[in-house]
């Protein structure tokens, strides 16, 4: 119950990063060169993303369970630790935090510069509607596919997803805007602690680890990550505060 | 192809490859003591945080570098 809500919460969270960047692509488009092309852009990579996953689910699942376990929880962590890295860097002043506002602009200006198709389709506003929501959404598949083969939990990681989905399209809908008010830092923060953590987990299985307390684990380890990492950009900061001074 | 290639490095290694490196030799270490009988549980989550706090400390090194360079 409580992996299963785990793997539905770490979905949802990294599901929805990655649909407020994409979103944001396809908002400037709309918003300088008229809607039909960026949103048949992002409909048209929905179904290539779909047929993608159609395909590579189904593999996934005849590979034996240890190997996945490794090369999906070594990805995962990994994938993880760049969140938690970036995050860190962030909170602490180190980099620049990313501004939604600001790419929005960027994109905005981008657009405006592109030439406009006389007639016909605007394949500037399609193409980069498709390709920014091809690559936002294959970083989603592949994190709700991994999740959820691992627990066996592919629908509930899913339905994650999905709420995602529904929660970031509506907010896109509503404002039709860059969505800056998400709490960018803080959601990569958290699914940074999400991927590390089920990455350990699951990359510690497959190399054959016999965890304490079994999946209970899981939640140690959460706490542990949040633990640190918090602890981690603190004295970062620190650092950072006592170099300027 | 290379294109392709680089591609799918920079979206499994990301922006630092030392935590790729350090993941996999971890792992690797992990491995090594279960195999060799031993209590293995402890190796990601004291190695994994180290890994980071060395990721972190070379990225700070190096906003110190450019910032002194400029």
């Amino acid at each position: 119950m409580t992996g299963n809500l785990l793997v539905f919460l770490g979905s949802a969270l990294a599901s929805a990063v990655e649909m407020v960047e994409a979103l944001t692509i396809v908002l400037a488009l709309g918003v300088t060169r008229g809607w039909r092309a960026p949103l048949q852009g992002a409909v048209a990579a929905l179904v290539t993303l779909a047929v993608i996953v159609a395909v590579l689910g189904p593999a996934l699942q005849a590979v034996p369970i240890a190997l996945l376990r490794v090369v999906v929880g070594s990805l995962l962590l990994v994938f993880g630790l760049q969140w938690l890295r970036k995050a860190i860097l962030r909170a602490s002043g180190l980099k620049a935090l990313h501004d939604e506002e600001e790419a929005f602009a960027e994109e905005v200006a981008a657009a405006r510069a592109a030439g406009r198709e006389v007639g016909g389709i605007d394949r500037y506003a399609f193409v980069i509607s498709f390709k920014s929501t091809l690559l936002e959404g294959l970083e989603v598949a592949f994190i709700v596919i991994t999740l959820g083969v691992n627990q066996g939990a592919t629908v509930i990681a899913a339905a994650g997803a999905a709420v995602a989905l529904l929660v970031v399209g509506a907010l896109g809908a509503l404002v039709r805007h860059p969505l800056s008010r998400v709490p960018e830092n803080t959601l990569k923060f958290a699914v940074g602690v999400m991927l590390t953590s089920f990455g350990t987990f699951w990359a510690g299985e497959g190399v054959g680890i016999d965890w304490p307390g079994s999946d209970g684990a899981l939640a140690f380890l959460i706490a542990l990550t949040v633990v640190w990492s918090l602890a981690f950009a603190r004295l970062l900061g620190r650092q950072a505060k006592a170099a300027t001074a | 192809m290379r294109r392709a290639w680089d591609g799918i490095v920079d979206f499994v290694v990301g922006d630092d490859l030392w935590i790729a490196v350090a993941v996999a030799v971890l792992l690797g270490g992990a491995a090594l003591v279960v195999h060799l009988g031993g209590e293995a549980w402890w190796v990601l989550p004291l190695g994994v945080p180290a890994a980071l706090w060395i990721s972190l400390q070379r990225a700070r090194r190096s906003t110190r570098d450019a910032e002194g360079a400029s």
